[in-house]
């Protein structure tokens, strides 16, 4: 166990990917997200369809699936993407969908009445949703969206698996020619443990700060 | 106008003779807000069934009922926070909604006729994220395009109007119920509405706080405010209302200036219910 700390710093390198593959997958998420949760809303069935087919679809399939099928099927027709912007693009999808709902709920959580009095003063949606539910969603959305991320920090891990040489990718791969499994994945998970803290309490923070905001102002 | 229509013209023209008189009806001028048989329909309910209303200019009407009954529904409608489901809608003569034929007003045309309409609700539905000055503030900036300086000038003065410049920079979860109604109102006054809709103002207020929005209306009326409102304040409607509409399972039943309305009403329904209210 002496040897932790030393591949605690050999792991270094495989951070910038978790963290590409964690923020490039919730960035691309939650962008993607805000479209699919309006067409959720929306007063058209076709859309509402849509934004559910999408949702079901990928939150119903594991997301190493995804990955594989990105990765490996996609090449099959000749599009080949680098193992990490397979894994970017694959949890950038699924984050999508994971986040529609959370937007959905956000947005849900506003009483109608605001909906109500944002039109009466002749408010079009784009301002409606801009200037009065979104700054009052947010303050439901941010909490689980930022649980989200730091799942997504630890799932990034997935990617390992086409190849990408995150944290755990590298793990893997020393475990393979030097046999030290216990001391790399205690230097793995202290890696992870070290990026998530500072995540979870700026989450936090953000999170009580958006509600003093909005409740006691 | 449809034959009901005519009729409720006709009690307009009496209630001009007996309480306050509506100038706008006596010069003749059209209607400035006018529905014919309207109606709203959910599914299998029918909210709102064949409402023919005229309100004129300065004309104070006062919708009063049982719960249930469509007031609210029907109300909404003038905003076209409620489309309705049949009938015609006319501002100023002119048909903006003509349900029947399948004409609805959308995008600009509609967010420019809401604002022409002020809207208060028995929720208050203030912005909870913005001081009550922002409240006032965020349409005239957004909607009629005033520079921040001009609408917070404004937002001020109206504030002022209904006695809370000094809660301009608190949140609405700071003031007392009262005070949130009364910067509701003064949300919609500053857009300087042609008409102003109260659904229910004090219903969500206790008495005390109730006595202070109803203070702010009556000035409203008093300065020639076209006001229709929606309440079980009896002794209110009774006071400033040119005219009371009883409504009733979605329909008018009954409408006519208050002394009438109140002491000697026609319908059986509207018996009852004026019963119930006074015996409380």
């Amino acid at each position: 166990m002496s040897a932790v700390p030393e591949y605690v710093l050999r792991l270094l390198p495989g951070v910038q990917f978790t963290l590409i593959l964690t923020f490039g997958g919730f960035g691309i998420g939650a962008v993607l997200a805000v479209p699919v949760a309006a067409a959720r809303r929306s007063r058209r069935r076709v859309l509402r369809l849509l934004a559910i087919s999408y949702v079901e679809t990928l939150r119903g399939v594991p997301p190493i699936a995804w990955l594989f099928l990105l990765y490996f099927g996609l090449a099959q027709v000749d599009i080949r993407l680098s193992s990490l912007t397979a894994g970017v693009l694959g949890l950038g999808l699924i984050a999508g969908a994971y986040l529609s709902e959370i937007y959905r709920a956000g947005l849900r959580a506003v009483p109608h009445g605001q909906l109500d009095a944002a039109r009466a003063v002749g408010l079009g949606t784009a301002r409606i949703y801009r200037h009065v539910i979104g700054p009052q969603a947010i303050v439901t959305i941010v909490p689980p969206a930022a649980a989200f991320l730091i799942g997504l920090l630890k799932d990034s891990a997935i990617a390992s698996l086409i190849g990408v040489p995150e944290v755990t990718g590298l793990s893997l791969r020393f475990t393979q020619r030097e046999f030290e499994g216990l001391a790399i994945f205690t230097a793995a998970g202290i890696v992870y443990f070290a990026l998530s803290v500072p995540l979870a309490t700026f989450a936090r923070w953000a999170g009580t700060r958006l509600t003093a905001r909005l409740v006691f102002g | 106008m449809t034959r009901a229509g005519a009729e409720l013209g006709v009690r307009t023209a009496a209630a001009g003779t007996g309480v306050g008189t509506s100038p706008g009806a006596a010069r003749g001028e059209p209607p400035l807000i006018c529905t014919a048989g309207l109606g709203v329909r959910f599914g299998d309910l029918d909210a709102v069934v064949d409402v023919d209303l005229d309100v004129h200019t300065g004309e104070v009407v006062a919708v009063i009922g049982p719960s249930g009954g469509g007031k609210s529904t029907f109300l909404r409608c003038l905003n076209l926070l409620q489309l309705p489901t049949a009938g015609r809608l006319q501002l100023d003569g002119e048909v903006i909604v003509d349900a029947d034929a399948g004409r609805f007003p959308v995008g600009r045309r509609l967010t420019g006729l809401r604002r022409e309409i002020g809207m208060v609700f028995q929720s208050f539905n203030l912005f909870p994220h913005l001081t009550a000055l922002d409240n006032v503030v965020l349409a005239q900036v957004h909607v009629l395009k005033r520079t921040t300086e001009e609408a917070r000038e404004r937002g001020r003065e109206i504030l002022a109007r209904v006695g809370l410049e000094s809660k301009a920079e608190s949140r609405p979860a700071h003031c007392s119920g009262g005070q949130q109604q009364r910067i509701a109102i003064a949300r919609a006054l500053a857009l300087d509405p042609r008409l102003m809709l109260f659904d229910e103002p004090t219903s969500a207020l206790d008495p005390e706080l109730g006595v202070e929005v109803l203070a702010v209306m009556r000035e409203l009326v008093s300065d020639g405010m076209t006001t229709v409102v929606v309440t079980h304040e009896m002794a209110f409607a009774a006071e400033v209302a040119d005219r009371i509409v009883f409504m009733s399972d979605g329909r008018i039943l009954e409408s006519g200036p208050p002394e009438r309305v109140l002491r000697e009403p026609e319908h059986e329904r509207t018996r009852r219910f004026l019963q119930a209210v006074l015996q409380r």
